[in-house]
């Protein structure tokens, strides 16, 4: 199955990682790690705002492993990732 | 003038340090998208570094973003991804060649123009690494108006010139007694480069008083607890900040009786005179307000 | 529901706790009457060697029963075997619906879990740390965890609020007649200070110890008077885990940076002169301060009164060098302290209740300048939490924060302005530990942040002029700003953890997480 990814666990970041979703299913987004007791929500928003501002179609699966990424880098990590699923530029 | 006594390196993939870079008092910081990052991750960092740029702050620092060499397929794609979203200049690796910078101040124009950016405004620094580099330094810092300063490098350019780094660091007196001239000849910064044994502190400030004394104006910086003892070398004393502030009060009384010549302690001082003590007082932080 | 003076809303009554006697301000409610005290024993000279053999044996001598109250110091730290020994043999025994009275719980005391499923352990008087503080944050527990600082804890026990029946003290070393000593062994933990008040107040003393020496021994720290049985162990701890080597200063920019900020704002205060005293933690940015604020006393000449803590080597090379002329230590954290207590008369032991109690004549942190804590969560009113943790959970303890800040005329906070996403700066605290009525000062690497309280603080930090300012309310701001909103902790109704401050009164309480 193809995936992508971007980022990294280290400190104040996160690995995003794109992939294949099952037909029809959109974009689904699965967060863990240490910002998702209290973060989600937001996060989960970013992670979709993005890919929908790359005008994503097809289905994906989004899966974040957070270790205290602030909003910008979950941006930049899940517009790389994205990017890289695509094959489009920056 | 601005200030340029340090100008801290962060790695373009490390969030953790492009985003709290800026809170150790450095007087720059260098977003590094080449030798900090891996050629798999150059489009990650990319865009990583657009966000940090809009989104993230840099209080006081000058911002540069030091782009991978002109000798590779990268770095038009990293001046279109940064120059955008608002940088104060680009570091420019393994310089050897004017027409290079030249090629490099067209396409920022052009960035300029579509961003609405003012053009000229996006400075250039120049990487001297080789033995090439450091023989045209005063060509190269005269290509373009963008050129703000140049640097010697350390190991690349000891490798080019087929010696080892010493401790007395001899092999690279010369290149940096060059890179002086050319720079001040031309009109530019010269800023001097990294000092990599982070734990000594001594070793360190030796090293800053001698480009110092050689006329460097500042140095790179690969770890914030290097800051503070470059800052302390680059300050002035007690003494120097005396004899600033009697020169200035006296080309401030001078200017204010309508007098062109400036006479300070029986002796006439030239107006470049004043101008260093100015820059005195301004990296002691003392306001010109504050002198009468 | 009544609302306490930090405006929390508390039960009337919390089963497995009581009555709840609401927080109304840091030094307003007044105790009556006397001390409680242990049963009276008689002992005559048919009795001069009070060893057993093994645990078991010493806890049939104890008369311990289900349902009494049991009590251990944490001296040992990491390395205690002692605690998990002692309810293995309870377990064994058939003894069950123990209260656990420890002074602190840590990592190694995840081996009481089972003990705690299987109801051996029905209560826990004491900081849950780790996967006990897991376990109960998800309703592990039928009654709720009750969280005393060090100075609470001997208030609680000195008062009668809560009696001790049977107090196990692990002692590196002792005689047979029952004297301990925190040090001369390979598992020297230094100051016995937590254990005082036990041995002084528990109806039966048992110490267990992997060091017997001949009568009397030297540097005794709780003596014969107390100590009923003593268990000669195989090993009370592993070394490694019960004291450090040598405690070092972090080399975090970061941290450093912080610690810079604190240490010019203590420079710059009324406090800093001769005859200061201060406390520190034992790392990151608290040893870090304390690092430059002993380069800024040798630069202006200053020499100190005391140390005081939670004693590291570092003190203990001030303690040489001059810059203090007393070391007064409740724990001693690491080799250093270690040897310099047993050797250096100026480095005395104090009991908590020496340390921390308010409840007595006059406890040591009435007497100290400066403080530096850190913090999970501060908020707008500078009221301090330590005890959970962004997800809700009750991870940790008290300590000593409460005291120490409640005593020391300068409270410095220092934390990272961010761990991660999680903010430390807060409208409102989830659970309170220090009400901000006694919290002088935020330091992060934003700058120092100073209680519009203490005007007299703010005078002075502009007066130095290198001390960085910013207000609280650019702080929260700030963190709001780089953080965005966060979701809210889902908790039940049940109550999982009662924090009391210090006189016993009720500060807040702890909700089960939710799921």
């Amino acid at each position: 199955m193809k995936t992508t990814s971007a980022g990294t666990i280290e400190s104040m970041d996160c690995l995003v990682t794109v992939s294949e979703g099952s037909p029809g299913s959109g974009v689904t987004v699965a967060i863990t790690g240490s910002s998702a007791a209290r973060f989600s929500t937001a996060m989960k928003k970013t992670v979709l705002a993005t890919a929908q501002e790359l005008a994503c179609s097809g289905d994906m699966t989004i899966a974040v492993q957070d270790n205290g990424a602030l909003d910008l880098v979950l941006a930049a990590r899940t517009k790389a990732a994205v990017l890289r699923f695509t094959g489009g530029a920056a | 003038m601005r200030l340029r006594r340090t100008k801290l390196y962060l790695p373009g993939n490390n969030p953790n340090m492009l985003l709290r870079g800026h809170l150790f008092g450095s007087d720059g910081v260098i977003l590094d998208l080449e030798d900090a990052v891996a050629l798999s991750e150059k489009d990650t960092a990319r865009i990583l570094i657009q966000q940090v740029l809009k989104r993230g702050e840099f209080g006081e620092c000058e911002v540069t973003v030091r782009i991978n060499g002109m000798d590779t397929d990268l770095w038009r794609q990293d001046i279109e991804a940064v120059v955008p979203f608002g940088v104060h200049g680009v570091r420019v690796p393994k310089v050897e060649n004017p027409g290079d910078m030249q090629l490099l101040d067209e396409a920022l124009s052009e960035i300029e123009d579509k961003a609405g950016i003012a053009q000229g405004s996006t400075l250039i620094f120049c990487l001297l690494e080789t033995a090439l580099g450091i023989h045209r330094a005063y060509d190269i810092a005269s290509s373009t108006k963008r050129i703000a300063g140049i640097c010697p490098g350390g190991e690349d350019l000891t490798a080019d010139l087929h010696t080892s780094r010493s401790d007395s660091g001899v092999e690279l007196v010369g290149p940096r007694r060059m890179v002086v001239l050319a720079a001040h000849a031309a009109g530019v910064c010269a800023l001097d480069t990294v000092f990599s044994r982070i734990t000594d502190e001594e070793g360190l400030r030796e090293e800053t008083e001698f480009v110092k004394q050689l006329g460097f104006e500042g140095k790179s910086v690969i770890h914030p607890n290097q800051i503070p003892i470059i800052h302390s070398v680059f300050t002035p004393t007690e003494k120097e900040i005396d004899k600033a502030k009697r020169i200035v009060a006296a080309a401030k009384d001078a200017a204010k009786r309508g007098l062109g010549a400036v006479q300070v302690d029986g002796k006439m001082v030239d107006r470049p005179v004043v101008k260093r003590a100015e820059f005195t007082l301004q990296r002691a932080g003392i306001t010109q307000e504050e002198v009468q | 529901m009544i609302t306490n003076a930090l405006g929390r809303k508390l039960p009337e009554e919390i089963p497995g706790y009581g009555k709840v006697r609401p927080y109304e301000g840091w030094n307003l409610r007044k105790p009556e009457g006397h001390r409680d005290g242990p049963r009276i024993r008689a002992t005559f000279n048919d009795r001069t060697d009070k060893v057993l053999p093994d645990i078991k044996t010493a806890i049939k001598a104890s008369g311990l029963q289900s349902g009494m109250v049991i009590s251990f110091h944490h001296h040992l730290r990491n390395g205690d075997y002692v605690v998990n020994a002692v309810l293995d043999a309870c377990a064994e025994m058939g003894i069950n619906n123990l209260t656990l009275f420890p002074t602190a719980l840590f990592g190694v005391h995840k081996h009481l879990i089972q003990h705690i499923k299987s109801g051996v352990i029905t209560k826990i008087w004491g900081s849950v740390n780790g996967p006990i503080g897991q376990l109960v944050s998800e309703g592990g527990m039928e009654y709720p965890a009750i969280l005393r600082s060090h100075g609470g804890r001997p208030r609680a026990v000195t008062s009668g609020d809560v009696h001790i029946d049977v107090a196990f003290i692990a002692s590196p070393t002792a005689d047979r007649y029952g004297n301990l000593s925190g040090v001369g062994s390979r598992s020297s933990c230094g100051s016995l200070g937590y254990a005082h008040t036990d041995a002084l107040y528990a109806d039966v003393v048992v110490a267990l110890t992997d060091n017997l020496q001949p009568y009397p021994i030297a540097n005794i720290g709780i003596s014969q008077l107390n100590v009923d049985f003593v268990v000669d162990m195989e090993s009370i701890g592993d070394p490694a885990g019960i004291v450090s080597g040598t405690t070092q200063v972090t080399r975090d920019p970061l941290r450093l940076l912080i610690a810079n900020h604190a240490a010019k704002l203590i420079e710059a205060s009324p406090y800093f002169h001769d005859g200061i005293s201060f406390q520190t933690g034992a790392g990151g940015i608290s040893l870090a301060v304390a690092k430059f604020v002993r380069d800024a006393m040798r630069e202006r000449k200053i020499k100190g009164s005391f140390g005081l803590g939670g004693i590291t080597g570092f003190f203990v090379d001030m303690l040489k060098e001059g810059l203090f002329e007393r070391l007064m230590d409740v724990q001693s954290f690491d080799l250093d302290a270690v040897r310099s207590i047993a050797e250096n008369p100026n480095h005395v032991e104090i009991s908590a209740d020496w340390y921390a109690n308010p409840w007595n004549a006059g406890c040591a942190v009435n007497m100290l300048d400066v403080v530096v804590l850190g913090a999970t969560e501060i908020d707008r009113n500078f009221n301090v939490n330590v005890n959970t943790e962004a997800t809700g959970a009750l991870l940790h303890g008290i300590g000593g924060h409460q005291d120490t800040a409640s005593g020391a005329k300068l409270t410095v906070i220092t934390q990272p302005l961010l761990r991660g996403r999680i903010p430390c700066v807060v409208d409102n605290v989830y659970s309170v530990t220090t009400p901000g009525e006694v919290v002088d000062a935020l330091v992060t690497e934003y700058g120092v942040t100073i209680n519009p309280k203490r005007g007299d603080l703010m005078d002075a930090a502009k007066e130095a002029g290198d001390v960085p300012l910013i207000s609280m309310e650019e702080l929260v701001e700030k963190a709001h700003a780089l953080t965005g909103p966060m979701d809210p902790v889902e908790v039940e109704d049940r109550i999982i953890g009662v924090i009391e401050w210090r006189d016993g009164t009720v500060l807040d309480v702890v909700r089960q997480l939710k799921g």
